[in-house]
C-alpha cells in the first residue's frame, strides 16, 4: 500500500476510521478542564465543526496554524487545521499509533512530533478529504511542506502565500496581492462564486470577537481569572476568528470574565508566570503541578497580532499585516515579550521547547535576554507533548520544583 | 607540477586565504539563491561559507540551538572563531526558517559591519519574480549606502557575463559526466563545485577551462560503472564520496547547492539586469524550500533520465527540516518508478562515518552484482 495516496476518499469512511481511533482511546469527552460557559461552548463549536466537515456536502479547507481563515470562511467552506487535529489527539493520549505509522514509513524522528503525529493521521485516512490544501509558511516552513505533501495524498488544489519576513509597504503591497489572487484562485478551484460582500462579512464578524477578546486580555491585566488565559489560548489555537459562532464565544467569555472580576477573591494575587512555547492541555500532568502553585498565562495569545482589528476598507492589507506579526522574528518577539512583561505583572516564565521546534527553540536564548533584562526568573523545559519518546514527567520534575521554589522565594 | 584537479582543492583548503587575496572586500554567503553578480559588480569578493574549519560548535549551540542543522550551526561558529573576520560581513537569503534564526543570532552577536537579509517568495509567478526584483533593487541601495558606490548597469551585465562564463563551464563538466564511462570522478566534482562559490570567478573559470581540456583528453575508464545520483541538503561530505566510489560505482551528479543546482542555467543578457536575476534565481529554484514538492521531485527524475543514475542516494543533514519533510514522498515516488534509494542522514562533520559505510556498500552491493 502506497501511503503517499489516499485510495478511499470517501468521508463516511474516513469519519468511522476517526471514530475508531476515539473510540480505541475511550475520549468520552472532549471539553475542556475550564468550568467556563464558553468552553463548553467552544467545545460544542469544536465538535459540530468537525463533524460538519466529515459530511459529503462541505467545502472542507486544509489550513497551517495561522492561516487567515476569515479568507476561507467568506467562500462559505470548512477551515480543517491539520496540526491543531493532531493535538487535540495527543492531548487525549491517541497519537502514539500515529507516532509510530510515520515511523514505519519513513518519516525522520528528527521531524517536530507535531507533524509527524499529523502525518500520521492523514497516513491512518482519519481526515475528512479536503477540497482544497492552503498554506502560508506559518508558522513553520515544515508545516507548509506537510499540507503540500497532503494535497498530493488527496489529489486535491494546493494553493500558497508567501510570506514576507519584514513589515514594510512593500511586504504588504505584495502579501495583500496574493490574497486577492487567492480569492479569485480558490472560487475558481471550486467552481464556486466569490462576493467580496462575503469577506466583509467576515471581517466584520472577525472584530467583532476581537473587540470581546481583547476586552477580556484587559481585565486579565488585573485580575486573576481562573481558567480565562487557558480559554484564550484555546480561541487563539482554534482560529475561528470570521464567524458568528466566535463572536457569541468571544462574548460569553469575556461576560464571564467580568463577572469573575467583580469578585473580590479574583484581585490579583500570588506570583503569575507566563508560559512561551508550545502548552499542552490543561489536564497535563506538568500543567497541573505548575498551576497548583502559580497562575499561569500563555503568551501566544497575548501576540501583537491577536489585537489587531482588520481594517473594513483594506481587508486584504490589514490581514496582510497580521499575518506577517504572526512570523517568528526576534526583535519583535523581544519587544514583545517586554511588553507583555510589564503590562501583566509577571513574576517568572517557562520556556516550553517541544521536541523539533526549532524556531522556538533558536529564539529561546534571546527570550532569556529580555528575561535577563528585567531581571525576571525563567526556567527552559524539553518537552514533547506528542511523542512519549522524547518526554518524561520526572526529566523535568526536579527543574520545575526549583524554579518555583526560586520564584516564591523571590520577594524575600 | 600540482595536478589539474589538486588546484580546486588548495583553492578550497585555503579559502580564506584565497579570498582574501583579491585585495577586495569581502562578502559571505550560504545559500545558492544569493546573486553573486550584484555583490561582484560592487567590487566586492562574494564567497560562500562552508562551516567546514569550525572546532566547535558549543558556543553556537547556546546562541541557537544545538539540534539545528549542523551546517548553518558550523557556519556561525567558523564567524565567532574570527575565520571570516577579514570579511565585511553576510547576506543570508530567507531559504529556510533555520537561515532567519541564524541572521538574527548573526547580526546580534557578531555584527559585522555590513549584514543583509534578502527575502525570496517559495512560489514562482510573475508577482513573485517582480517582488523579488524589488527585493534586489533595495539590496543594491543598501550596498551603494554602505559602499558609497554606485552599482550601474554596465557593471552589472559585465558580472551577468562573467557567471553566465562559469554556469556554462560547470555545465560543460556535467555534461561530461552523462557518458556512460564518465572520466570525472564525485571527489573531483565535489572540490570543482566548492571552488566555483570562493569569490574568483575569473582565476577559477581559467583553471575550469585548462581541467576541462584536461579531462576531455583523458582516456575513459574502461569498466561501465554503476551510476549513483546523489540528492539532498546541503552535501559537502568527501568522506561519503569517497566510500561511494570506493565500491566501485561513480557519483554522476548530485542534485544539491554544492552541484548542479548551482550551475543550471543562465542569465539572460539582453535584459534589464535586475530582472534578468531576479527571474533566472527564482526560476531555477528546486531546492526543497519551495512550498511545492513537485518542482523538486520532477527536476530530479529529469536529472535520474538524463544522467542514466542507477541508484539515488538521498543525503541530508540532521534537522534539516524540509528535506526530511520531503523524504518519505520523494521515495515514495521514486519507488513508484523502480528507483532504488538509499536515505542517509548525516552531520556537518560525519561522525557516523562507519556505520553509513556499511549501508552504502551493503546497498550499492547488493545493486552492484
Amino acid at each position: 500500500m502506497n501511503l503517499f495516496e489516499v485510495t478511499d476518499s470517501d468521508r463516511k469512511s474516513q469519519y468511522r476510521n476517526m471514530s475508531e481511533v476515539l473510540e480505541a482511546c475511550r475520549i468520552q469527552d472532549l471539553s475542556s478542564s475550564t468550568n467556563l460557559k464558553a468552553s463548553r461552548i467552544r467545545s460544542l463549536l469544536n465538535a459540530y465543526r468537525l463533524s460538519k466537515a466529515y459530511e459529503p456536502d462541505s467545502k472542507v479547507a486544509y489550513v497551517v496554524e495561522q492561516f487567515p481563515n476569515e479568507l476561507v470562511y467568506a467562500l462559505g467552506m470548512i477551515p480543517w487545521n491539520i496540526e491543531s487535529m493532531a493535538i487535540l489527539l495527543a492531548q487525549h493520549g491517541c497519537a502514539d499509533s500515529f507516532i509510530n505509522l510515520t515511523q514505519q514509513n519513513n518519516v525522520s524522528r528528527d521531524i517536530c512530533s507535531f507533524l509527524r503525529g499529523s502525518l500520521g493521521v492523514i497516513m491512518a485516512n482519519c481526515y475528512p478529504n479536503p477540497d482544497i490544501v492552503l498554506a502560508n509558511d506559518q508558522p513553520c516552513d515544515c508545516l507548509s511542506k506537510l499540507a503540500n505533501i497532503t494535497s498530493k495524498n488527496y489529489r486535491s488544489p494546493f494553493f500558497s502565500i508567501s510570506t514576507p519576513t519584514e513589515l514594510n509597504e512593500d511586504t504588504l503591497d505584495y502579501l495583500a496581492g496574493q490574497q486577492r489572487r487567492l480569492m479569485k484562485d480558490m472560487a475558481a478551484a471550486l467552481n464556486m462564486e466569490f462576493n467580496e460582500a462575503d469577506l466583509d462579512r467576515t471581517v466584520g464578524h472577525s472584530n467583532e470577537a476581537r473587540e470581546y477578546y481583547c476586552k477580556t486580555l484587559e481585565l486579565l491585566r488585573d485580575y486573576r481569572l481562573p481558567g480565562v488565559a487557558r480559554e484564550m489560548l484555546e480561541i487563539f489555537g482554534m482560529n475561528a476568528f470570521g464567524i458568528p459562532e466566535n463572536v457569541q464565544l468571544c462574548k460569553t467569555l469575556y461576560q464571564e470574565a467580568l463577572e469573575m472580576s467583580k469578585k473580590p477573591e479574583n484581585k490579583r494575587s500570588g506570583k503569575r508566570v507566563l508560559w512561551a512555547g508550545q502548552a499542552p492541555d490543561g489536564s497535563h500532568e506538568i500543567m497541573q503541578y505548575v498551576e497548583k502553585e502559580v497562575e499561569v498565562i500563555f503568551w501566544a495569545p497575548l501576540w501583537n497580532s491577536n489585537m489587531m482589528k482588520l481594517d473594513p476598507d483594506d481587508p486584504y492589507r490589514s490581514i496582510a499585516q497580521r499575518a506577517i506579526e504572526y512570523h517568528w522574528h526576534m526583535e519583535r518577539f523581544q519587544a514583545n515579550l517586554a511588553e507583555v512583561c510589564d503590562t501583566y505583572g509577571i513574576d517568572g516564565i517557562v520556556i516550553s521547547n517541544a521536541w523539533g521546534c526549532r524556531n522556538m527553540l533558536a529564539l529561546s536564548p534571546m527570550l532569556r535576554e529580555v528575561c535577563g533584562e528585567k531581571k525576571i526568573k525563567y526556567l527552559t523545559i524539553n518537552v514533547d507533548f506528542m511523542d512519549r519518546n522524547n518526554y518524561a514527567f520526572n526529566h523535568v520534575k526536579n527543574r520545575i520544583d526549583a524554579f518555583l521554589e526560586i520564584l516564591k522565594q523571590s520577594h524575600l | 607540477m600540482i595536478e589539474q584537479a589538486e588546484i580546486f582543492a588548495l583553492m578550497n583548503r585555503n579559502r580564506a586565504e584565497f579570498v582574501k587575496s583579491a585585495g577586495r572586500p569581502a562578502i559571505g554567503w550560504l545559500s545558492i539563491y544569493t546573486p553573486e553578480e550584484i555583490l561582484d559588480a560592487a567590487g566586492l569578493v562574494p564567497f560562500r561559507i562552508t562551516g567546514e574549519f569550525a572546532q566547535n560548535t558549543s558556543e553556537a549551540g547556546s546562541m541557537l540551538c544545538s539540534n539545528f542543522c549542523s551546517y548553518l550551526l558550523h557556519s556561525l561558529s567558523e564567524g565567532i572563531e574570527g575565520i571570516y573576520d577579514f570579511a565585511d560581513g553576510m547576506v543570508i537569503v530567507d531559504e529556510c526558517d533555520w537561515r532567519k534564526r541564524l541572521y538574527e543570532a548573526w547580526k546580534k552577536q557578531l555584527n559585522p559591519p555590513f549584514t543583509y537579509f534578502l527575502e525570496l517568495p517559495k512560489v514562482i509567478t510573475p508577482e513573485s519574480k517582480a517582488y523579488f526584483r524589488l527585493q534586489l533593487k533595495k539590496w543594491v541601495a543598501a550596498l551603494e549606502s554602505h559602499y558609497q558606490i554606485q552599482i550601474t548597469g554596465e557593471a552589472l551585465r559585465r558580472s551577468i557575463s562573467l557567471h553566465n562564463e562559469t554556469r556554462t563551464l560547470l555545465q560543460r563538466l556535467y555534461k561530461l559526466r552523462q557518458s556512460d564511462r564518465s572520466p570525472v570522478t564525485g571527489m573531483e566534482a565535489l572540490q570543482i563545485m566548492k571552488a566555483a562559490t570562493a569569490g574568483r570567478k575569473e582565476e577559477f573559470n581559467r583553471e575550469l577551462a585548462r581541467f576541462l581540456d584536461d579531462v576531455e583528453a583523458r582516456n575513459e575508464p574502461q569498466a561501465k560503472p554503476h551510476r549513483v545520483l546523489v540528492c539532498g541538503s546541503y552535501f559537502d561530505q568527501p568522506e561519503l564520496v569517497e566510500i561511494i566510489e570506493q565500491t566501485g560505482a561513480r557519483i554522476v551528479c548530485e542534485d544539491t547547492s554544492i552541484g548542479i543546482k548551482y550551475a543550471e542555467g543562465r542569465i539572460e543578457e539582453n535584459e534589464d539586469p535586475l530582472t534578468a536575476i531576479a527571474d533566472y534565481y527564482l526560476e531555477k529554484a528546486t531546492c526543497a524550500r519551495m512550498y511545492d514538492s513537485d518542482i523538486r521531485l520532477n527536476h530530479l527524475l529529469d536529472l535520474i533520465e538524463t544522467y542514466k543514475a542507477d541508484s539515488v542516494i538521498y543525503f541530508t543533514l540532521k534537522f534539516c527540516d524540509i528535506y526530511l519533510m520531503d523524504y518519505p514522498y520523494v521515495m515514495s515516488r521514486l519507488q513508484q518508478q523502480g528507483i532504488s534509494v538509499l536515505f542517509i542522514e548525516g552531520e556537518q562533520q560525519m561522525s557516523n562515518i562507519q556505520s553509513i559505510k556499511t549501508r552504502v556498500q551493503t546497498f550499492l552491493e547488493t545493486r552492484m552484482f
